[in-house]
């Protein structure tokens, strides 16, 4: 029997979109699924995937319209294990008691996020780059304090629910690009409408896309989808790839174009022409009419 | 010649197996056992469990085929098997008529319980006796554990130093690790040595397997003493738990793990006990035992990374423990000594006599990788490939003779004869050897009773 080496270390870190904004709205669309009931499902894939191995390891960072906030590992956590009394395990009932440890603390970080943050009128986006970004700082770091010998397989689920932001569309894309050198692969399970960003960070970097039809199942789909690791995958049937919407955001304007203009220098998109490059500065000459210098290479050789 | 004893070390999942129905069934009333036995499932049988996990419907078996890509279906039967050998899931006829399958009910709940909560608590904690005054820090317990298994392992190679309880030294003699002659002490035996070359997780656990061996012969409730073992490897390192609502024979059980050093309790009537860090891996050492690929001793127990071993057969082991020295010396020959260093050189000579000892390669190249010394784990592959191929060569020396069992065919009447009998006997498979000149085969055993019989249809025919 084949066992899953010991020494590989597998990380997963889950982004949870909480923008409150988005989750206000859904509490009145749909009273039966709430925020809490969207982090009890992702707790249960946390849990899932802690107990799977020894050495798997989690992480959960919530992503508010202002902040990205990591919920597990936190410091609360650091400091209530240094001391040996957390007084948050003695819930007494027979679930694992580092499971219960890392739940009521999750618990505990997202109410305090969530009542000290106000949303202010102009700052309503997710702040998803961010928090992708903050992920892979969080790999990376993990990654570096590894005991020689280990290996560390990471991954990256985005639990999303706001629309995209075509504001964030170079941080999102630098994001991407990052993870995929770092061969990292970005899950994503959208809740609400098709991330167009996402798509195409799933894509480059292997990763799933899932649009779940159903809100409410939501654990399920995580756990049939979204639990299997890399190499269980390869053995698993999951969902198809969708069809990728790889439109690019101009730099102008950032709006999502098909057809567009491009810096010949710095490939900077921009929706509509004009003579100076402004990421870069060049400046195009005006095309000349090239009639006249062709017309002179063809008599050449003829002469 | 003496076929060598292998030291066969299970793994949880081949103990499991052989474990009757209503004790496996037993077992999984706890959450901690249904864990470990989770745990140890191949990748894929995991993810089929946690699929399942939430469904109060059976499965038709059909659905669950397809859940596989088509070239991994071998690995999808070799779960199926699995599941089934360990009863985790039963088949179940649906109400078309299909055959459909559904978790284990005990086995689903208390998983369920130990992943989402509920239930009542493993044990009671050591909350009901207020703060310990005498309470022991990570560290301490790390210290505490190692002496207590290293006074184990000095007590088998024999150091008037160490002393353990009857008990122990009858155990370490039942486990075949050590005899005894009339009257003497016990000494080592080659499984003994084998034994000393594992790392530290998976001498642990071939120890608890042979403990639970002879468990029922003490008397004990083997479900009992699995559940609180599993219990012990999910607690958490440094906090106290109370031995309140244990029964006498756990109680019992608790002594010798406390001796063993996977528990430290303050004193004997101590009324909470601190779990270690040997308890807490004790599981990582049921799946490391027999890949070759297991690397790195069990973390914090102080035992890891001391030894350098260069291409040119000469080894450096960093250490001042009288044991390690000595377990390096079962295969190496020592050249100098310092106050914290041992340099000696591999030799065939040394590797030969090891292998006499009834040592194998493996073991000896396994020892090296989980002893190796943190600049060692750098590279890859760990050890240099000179010394792992020609140890192996070596021992392969010993080799040349290989001894199978047969049942001689001899003095055939005529050439024909003989290559109809052995014409059969290849095309059954089971010719060991021939010789034509002599007309003589050797047939092995189980193709023996077959060759026989066409043998004697043969000669009624003619």
């Amino acid at each position: 029997m084949v066992m899953a080496s010991e020494d590989e270390v597998s990380l997963l870190v889950i982004v949870v979109d909480v923008n409150p904004i988005w989750w206000g709205q859904q509490a009145n669309r749909e009273p039966q699924f709430t925020l809490s009931k969207c982090l009890d499902a992702v707790m249960v894939m946390g849990n899932s995937h802690l107990v799977m191995t020894r050495t798997n390891k989690l992480a959960i960072i919530a992503s508010h319209c202002q902040e990205s906030h990591f919920l597990y590992p936190c410091k609360l956590w650091k400091s209530g294990d240094g001391h040996g009394d957390d007084n948050a395990s003695t819930s007494g009932d027979g679930k694992y008691e580092l499971l219960s440890v890392a739940n009521d603390f999750i618990a505990e970080e997202i109410k305090n996020l969530m009542s000290r943050t106000e949303v202010k009128g102009n700052q309503t986006d997710t702040l998803l780059a961010g928090s992708l970004a903050k992920a892979l700082c969080y790999i990376h770091r993990v990654a570096k304090e590894l005991e020689a010998g280990q290996e560390m397989k990471s991954r990256i689920l985005v639990v999303k629910a706001a629309e995209d932001c075509a504001l964030q569309y170079m941080n999102f894309m630098n994001v991407i690009f990052a993870a995929q050198k770092q061969s990292i692969l970005i899950d994503a399970c959208v809740l609400d409408s098709d991330s167009g960003l996402l798509q195409q960070a799933c894509d480059i970097t292997g990763g799933l896309y899932l649009k779940i039809p159903q809100k409410i199942a939501l654990a399920q789909y995580l756990l049939w989808v979204f639990l299997p690791d890399s190499d269980q995958r390869s053995q698993l049937v999951l969902p198809p790839p969708v069809h990728v919407d790889y439109r690019a955001a101009c730099f102008c304007h950032r709006n999502l174009i098909e057809i567009g203009y491009v810096c010949s220098v710095c490939l900077s998109i921009f929706c509509n022409f004009s003579p100076i490059c402004t990421t870069c500065e060049t400046a195009f000459k005006i095309p000349l009419p090239q009639v006249v210098k062709s017309k002179k290479k063809k008599l050449k050789p003829s002469t | 010649m003496k076929l060598r004893v292998q030291l066969q070390c299970k793994n949880l999942h081949e103990y499991l197996k052989e474990l009757s129905p209503e004790i496996l069934d037993r077992l999984y009333n706890h959450p901690a056992t249904c864990l470990a036995v989770y745990r140890e499932l191949p990748p894929l049988a995991k993810n089929y469990v946690m699929r399942m996990l939430f469904l109060d419907q059976p499965l038709p078996q059909a659905a669950v085929a397809l859940w596989v890509k088509k070239d991994s279906e071998k690995d999808h039967d070799q779960c199926v098997s699995v599941l089934s050998g360990l009863r985790l899931w039963h088949s179940q006829q649906l109400q078309g008529g299909l055959q459909g399958n559904i978790l284990n009910p005990v086995f689903k709940d208390n998983l369920r319980i130990a992943l989402l909560g509920g239930g009542k608590s493993w044990a009671d904690q050591g909350d009901s006796l207020g703060p310990d005054r005498h309470a022991r820090d990570v560290e301490s317990l790390d210290k505490y554990a190692l002496e207590r298994w290293e006074v184990v392992l000095h007590f088998m190679v024999g150091c008037p130093s160490a002393a353990v309880s009857q008990d122990l030294s009858q155990l370490l003699i039942q486990a075949g690790l050590m005899r005894t002659e009339a009257g003497d002490a016990p000494c080592i035996t080659s499984a003994g040595f084998q034994f000393l070359l594992l790392d530290t997780a998976s001498q642990l656990w071939y120890f608890t397997l042979q403990y639970l061996n002879t468990a029922q012969t003490r008397g004990m409730d083997l479900v009992e003493i699995l559940s609180f073992l599993f219990q012990l490897s999910f607690s958490t390192l440094g906090r106290d738990y109370s031995v309140e609502g244990m029964s006498e024979s756990l109680l019992t059980f608790l002594q010798h793990l406390r001796e063993f050093g996977l528990v430290f309790q303050r004193k004997r009537k101590s009324r909470r006990y601190y779990p270690t860090r040997l308890a807490i891996t004790l599981s990582a050492g049921v799946s490391a035992n027999s890949s070759s690929t297991a690397m790195g001793a069990t973390p914090g127990t102080g035992d890891s990374g001391f030894i350098v071993v260069e291409t040119n057969y000469r080894l450096y082991a960093y250490t001042n423990s009288e044991l390690q020295i000595a377990l390096v010396a079962l295969f190496s020959e020592c050249l100098y000594r310092f106050p914290n260093v041992v340099v000696a050189q591999v030799t065939r000579e040394s590797v030969q006599q090891a292998i006499a000892n009834g040592i194998t390669a493996q073991q000896i190249l396994h020892f090296l990788r989980t002893r190796a010394h943190p600049v060692m784990l750098k590279q890859n592959p760990v050890l240099p490939p000179t010394i792992t191929d020609q140890i192996r060569l070596w021992e392969l020396e010993r080799d040349r003779l290989q001894f199978s069992e047969g049942v001689l065919y001899n003095q055939f009447l005529s050439q024909a004869d003989f290559e109809v009998l052995r014409d059969r006997a290849q095309g059954l498979g089971c010719l060991v050897w021939q010789n034509v000149a002599h007309r003589v085969i050797v047939v092995s055993p189980q193709g023996h009773g077959e060759v026989k019989r066409f043998w004697k249809r043969q000669k009624s025919h003619t």
